[in-house]
């Protein structure tokens, strides 16, 4: 090569190291911790204890029916709402009014679901006083799969949506002249092709349900399950490291076995290239069905979190039911409080500003560069690694790993954790949107005089601004709503409003769970607004 | 003067240029013509520095510049698909090289180049709001506002229509004549290749078939290749438009 690439080498060799350090490394450790007892020996000696223990036994039991039933329903679920938007004739404003409150979950913890359910669902909660009985019991299997459901409904319903955007709708039309009956057109001219997708979903649920550390901590009470069992053994009343080491592992296998299947379907779904604009068939019984049953599904949904703006408001639920600013004002002025909504701001940013140029520069070396193949699979392993592991287990291998150093506790792991943590998607946007670039302009500016940076500056982030608002975005908002893998790294100067959640349960304090559950999702509805702001500006220039 | 001697590039096992030699004088425009997978944009590419060669020399005017990086032997491209900046207007597309090197052009040859490929009226418009020939108008301009000393043009017409087509090849015939610049065309048209350039080098497999005038390859093919490849091509289309025209068999 005339052209050394000497900027993307240094790129490469500075994220190769840095995931060295903060991925490779620390779950290293977890992984021979698991072979080691705690008097030292080697062997699968833990191993031998903890499958033979009969709680861990039936929590991992547990894991799998929760996950699983939970999954069955979000993606029957998903599939409904997707469907109703992408295949009926319902109101544009409708279809849009589902699309963006089927996500809303996603800026809220997975903890405050728990929460949330409880107070909408217990003995006292809202919902329960409305209907004027508890429509079922919330702690353990029940509670738990509404939680679950909350949580991955999004995804799945992103997943899914998006495929429907990419069928072609002239295959109904194909289907029914051929005179095929109204099912087989369903089966053939949607299920068929959506087949790759709903499994996709389906795993992805699973794995996301499977690893869940929020909505257990919350709602599972005795009801063990998986995640709940690691973080008593890394940080309950009795901790056990060598114990924890094993449960770690034993969660991070099924996790990488559903992301490797995962990234082996992806070959199967059909990909194609434009989208259509098909006028459907007039069906006003269709419409009226799948519409109706969307408004319920986000209703029930949606309902489980009236309490979050309620009660915060209210002097003190369910017995003094006055409006009041107390629990507002107390924390902006408890500053303690105010310290943690600090340090959560402080994650975000950090995180989404570093988090979004490490990506933008792994994204670089694989779509914008002529360095060797086997960098660039190095990257995309790193990528795929990352899906398949766990937050707890991230967690767990950064206290191995950094426990007895300085960096304890510190504010770089906990930005350096999420960065982790998240980074596979980012990535993922940033290739995309790097690899549709036109190939030629890095030579084309170089030979107007530009080094390699310039041309970085001048055309290749302006025309990646709109991805690069996205990812920091995205960032900032998972950084925000995380506790799987932060609770093990916070410390009592580093604590965020989600590890402050999980202390507040220790209390019993509800009133200022929701209250900063509230000031949360406030501030990601407050950036998330200010993004989709710039970038609708950008568009327009 | 470019020459290239006994240019050899290699793939893998897999030989992709044999032995090319061949020279371009000043002010020359010659189109490099055959089917895909010649050898064509790799030889392209080679010139150009994109792509270092395996064996054999480049030499411009007398220097050897084999080893040269791509930036540093002020040669310069239009890429098939234009390459333009998005987020810059046309205007400052065609000015890009100037920021670098701000005393490349004057502000007048600047204006010239711009009523030349008249452009005059786009200068403000967004990239994605000119049309193909514009593109194309708008990409040449930046390449010649930083005074290449050969010009390398990938594909320039296949990506435009009919009488767009024609007005091009005007305008890229009266700049390689005004700058006195080396022009070299890579193209799988021989009717672009023979209308458009002083010499035409047919490559076929990574060799040279024939590098001859236009009139010679139509009157003198050299082997099978040439008369299978491109005359038989360009027989078929001037029967075609005869027909059209009326005027049946007749051979001109």
């Amino acid at each position: 090569m005339l052209k050394k690439e000497k900027e993307i080498k240094a790129i490469f060799i500075f994220i190769a190291v840095l995931f060295f350090m903060f991925l490779a490394l620390p779950v290293f450790f977890v992984l021979i911790r698991s072979f080691q007892t705690d008097s030292g020996a080697v062997g699968f000696a833990q191993y031998v204890k903890m499958f033979s223990s009969k709680g861990f036994m039936t929590a991992l039991w547990h894991s799998f029916a929760v996950a699983g039933t939970s999954d069955l329903v979000t993606v029957i679920l998903a599939f409904i709402l997707a469907y109703t938007v992408n295949n009926t004739d319902i109101h544009p404003k409708l279809k849009s009014a589902i699309s963006v409150l089927t996500v809303f979950p996603m800026l809220l913890p997975t903890i405050t679901y728990g929460f949330a359910i409880i107070y909408s669902f217990g003995k006292e909660g809202l919902i329960t006083k409305l209907l004027g009985f508890a429509p079922f019991e919330i702690y353990g299997f029940k509670g738990l799969v509404m939680g679950y459901v909350i949580y991955t409904l999004p995804i799945a319903f992103l997943l899914i949506n998006n495929t429907f955007q990419y069928i072609d709708k002239r295959f109904v039309i194909v289907s029914r002249i051929m005179g095929d009956s109204k099912l087989d057109t369903f089966l053939i001219a949607c299920v068929r092709p959506m087949i790759g997708t709903l499994s996709a979903a389906f795993i992805q649920s699973f794995f996301l349900s499977f690893t869940d550390y929020g909505i257990p901590a919350a709602i599972g009470g005795e009801f063990n399950v998986i995640a709940t069992t690691l973080y008593n053994e890394m940080l309950g009343s009795v901790p056990n490291f060598s114990n924890g080491a094993v449960v770690a592992i034993v969660m991070l296998v099924p996790s990488a076995l559903s992301i490797l299947l995962l990234n082996y379907l992806e070959r199967f779904n059909f990909r194609y290239n434009k989208t259509t604009e098909t006028e459907f068939e007039k069906n006003i019984f269709r419409d009226i069905v799948l519409g109706t049953l969307s408004v319920i599904i986000l209703i029930c949904v949606l309902s489980v979190f009236l309490v979050i703006v309620i009660i915060p408001f209210v002097e003190m639920w369910p017995y003094k039911l006055q409006f009041s600013l107390s629990h507002i004002i107390s924390l902006f002025t408890d500053s303690s409080m105010l310290n943690i909504y600090i340090n959560s701001i402080t994650a975000a940013v950090l995180t989404a500003i570093f988090g979004t140029l490490i990506a933008y520069g792994a994204a670089l070396v694989t779509s914008r560069s002529k360095i060797s193949n086997k960098c660039k699979q190095v990257i995309e392993s790193i990528a795929l690694v990352i899906n398949a592991i766990p937050g707890m287990v991230l967690g767990i291998a950064f206290m191995f790993a950094f426990s007895g150093t300085p960096l304890r506790n510190s504010m770089f792991l906990i930005v350096m954790c999420n960065i982790i943590h998240f980074f596979s998607t980012p990535y993922l946007m940033m290739k995309n949107s790097l690899s549709k670039m036109n190939e030629s302009w890095e030579t084309t500016a170089m030979l107007m005089g530009d080094s390699w940076v310039k041309t970085i500056i001048r055309v290749v982030t302006p025309n990646a601004e709109y991805t690069i608002l996205e990812v920091l975005s995205y960032y900032f908002v998972n950084t925000m709503v995380t506790i799987s893998a932060i609770i093990f790294i916070v410390g009592a100067h580093t604590m965020v409003i989600t590890t402050k959640i999980k202390e507040l349960q220790h209390y019993a304090k509800f009133d200022d769970i929701f209250a900063l559950s509230l000031l949360l999702l406030a501030t990601n509805l407050a950036v998330k607004g200010i993004f989709a702001l710039l970038s609708k500006r950008k568009k327009e220039n | 003067m470019l020459e290239l001697k006994n240019l050899r590039k290699v793939y893998g096992k897999n030989e992709v240029l044999k032995d090319i030699t061949l020279d371009v004088r000043d002010g020359e425009i010659v189109s490099v013509l055959g089917p895909s997978g010649c050898g064509k944009t790799t030889l392209l590419n080679t010139i150009l520095g994109i792509t270092d060669i395996s064996g054999g020399q480049i030499i411009f005017d007398g220097e050897d510049i084999s080893e040269k990086p791509m930036e540093n032997r002020g040669f310069n491209i239009v890429f098939q698909d234009y390459a333009l900046f998005p987020n810059l207007n046309a205007y400052k597309n065609i000015t890009y090289g100037l920021r670098n090197n701000p005393d490349i052009s004057t502000e007048k040859e600047v204006d010239e180049l711009i009523d030349l490929l008249n452009l005059r009226e786009h200068l403000s418009k967004n990239i994605s709001e000119l049309s193909g020939g514009q593109k194309q108008r708008v990409a040449l301009a930046r390449t010649l506002v930083v005074k290449p000393k050969l010009l390398l043009l990938d594909e320039p017409l296949s990506a435009l229509d009919g009488v767009i087509k024609e007005s091009i090849k005007e305008r890229i015939k009266t700049i390689a004549r005004e700058f006195n610049l080396i022009t070299i065309i890579v193209t799988h048209d021989p009717e672009e290749a023979l209308t458009l350039s002083d010499r035409v080098l047919i490559l076929n497999k990574g060799t040279i078939s024939q590098h001859s005038e236009p009139d010679e390859i139509i009157h003198a093919p050299k082997n099978k290749f040439v008369t299978d490849f491109i005359l038989n091509q360009l027989i078929i289309k001037r029967d075609n438009i005869f027909n059209l025209f009326g005027m049946g068999e007749c051979h001109a």
